[in-house]
């Protein structure tokens, strides 16, 4: 491969790295959710924390994103709130993630 | 409860900043469906295009401040900011630059927690070339004024009495944080006065930017497509502050 193709290459791969920084950027920030005028993140975690607390007890406090205690007291609805922020964001993140795999053939 | 946005607008010799102020508020009604109001000055006000229903609270502004932008100085009318708590109308309010444009309803989600003031720390250039923020531009945790949630409250009411009491010594405070920057910003006046009350909270994402060696070249209501030497990206769904304050004017 000459020089003139490498830097072809070089540039396409930052301009694909970038476009996936600022997509994930984008995702994190449509995750935030408020719940009980408290602030979350629809992330693994959370979703994890609530999955995990909603077989021990049928209300529980979290903190939220803040560090501000949040009582949950229908976890069921928290956390399809939380599967469907989740995956919402996601599904749009897979969408350009693709776009960007077809970019780089 | 209301909650409503507030926006500070004056035309300066340099820039048109009732257009970007035109553009801001179309995204707003999009995607976050709010009151609005727009705090100018009368020279400014003529010149807007009606705009349907807005509120508008004129002010003669202070003229004394100068920012460099593109290579050049030019004029900056940033003081009245200090004076939100009392221009706005709303219980809960998201004051916001007119060169923020939303592409999301990310805010609305926000202004539905409770906090007495929200504000970015973080940046992230959309460029990917970090060319927002300098090294040790100051001693102080930076935090971005560009989009500021707060609600009525005393804690609030007393962040800016401090901004005021800041904006008025602004010499001494710049010394004792070591501030580089020569003229008076918002960005360091309100983190002046959250640090010396120790209040506050940060949005947790970081505020997506375009630093003004960007152009803007095309936009819809959903995202903008920009270049920055001979880099063409774009962004959709992703609210984003613009500091090329020129792409408005057509």
């Amino acid at each position: 491969m000459d020089i003139g193709n490498i830097k072809k290459h070089s540039d396409l791969n930052f301009e694909v790295a970038q476009a996936k920084k600022n997509a994930l950027e984008k995702m994190r920030s449509r995750q935030l959710m408020a719940y009980n005028e408290r602030l979350f993140t629809a992330d693994a975690n959370t979703m994890n924390l609530v999955s995990t607390l909603k077989q021990h007890n049928k209300d529980f406090y979290v903190l939220d994103v803040n560090d501000n205690p949040c009582h949950i007291k229908d976890p069921d609805d928290f956390l399809n709130k939380l599967i469907e922020r989740n995956q919402e964001t996601l599904n749009s993140y897979q969408q350009l993630h693709q776009d960007l795999a077809n970019k780089r053939k | 409860m209301k909650t409503g946005v507030l926006l500070y607008c004056f035309d300066t010799p340099e820039l048109n900043y009732h257009r970007l102020a035109e553009r801001c508020v179309e995204q707003i009604r999009k995607y976050l469906k709010l009151e609005i109001t727009i705090v100018t000055n009368l020279e400014t006000f003529k010149k807007f295009r009606p705009l349907g229903m807005i509120n508008y609270k004129l002010v003669e502004n202070s003229t004394t401040n100068t920012r460099p932008y593109r290579g050049k100085s030019v004029a900056w009318y940033n003081k009245e900011r200090a004076l939100a708590y009392e221009h706005s109308p709303y219980d809960t309010t998201i004051l916001m630059d007119c060169d923020y444009f939303v592409f999301s309803s990310t805010l609305l989600e926000l202004a539905n927690t409770k906090f007495d003031m929200m504000l970015h720390d973080r940046v992230h250039d959309l460029t990917g070339k970090n060319m927002i923020l300098g090294k040790d531009e100051s001693t102080l945790p930076l935090v971005w004024a560009t989009v500021t949630l707060f609600k009525k409250t005393e804690n609030t009411k007393a962040i800016f009495s401090m901004i005021r009491h800041v904006q008025e010594y602004y010499p001494h405070y710049k010394n004792l944080y070591r501030i580089r920057y020569i003229n008076y910003r918002n960005d360091y006046a309100f983190a002046i006065a959250l640090h010396q009350l120790n209040l506050g909270n940060c949005i947790p994402t970081p505020m997506t930017m375009l630093a003004d060696s960007v152009d803007v070249i095309d936009s819809d209501g959903d995202g903008i497509v920009f270049k920055h030497g001979d880099d063409v990206m774009f962004t959709s769904g992703q609210d984003v502050h613009v500091m090329d304050k020129e792409w408005c004017n057509g």
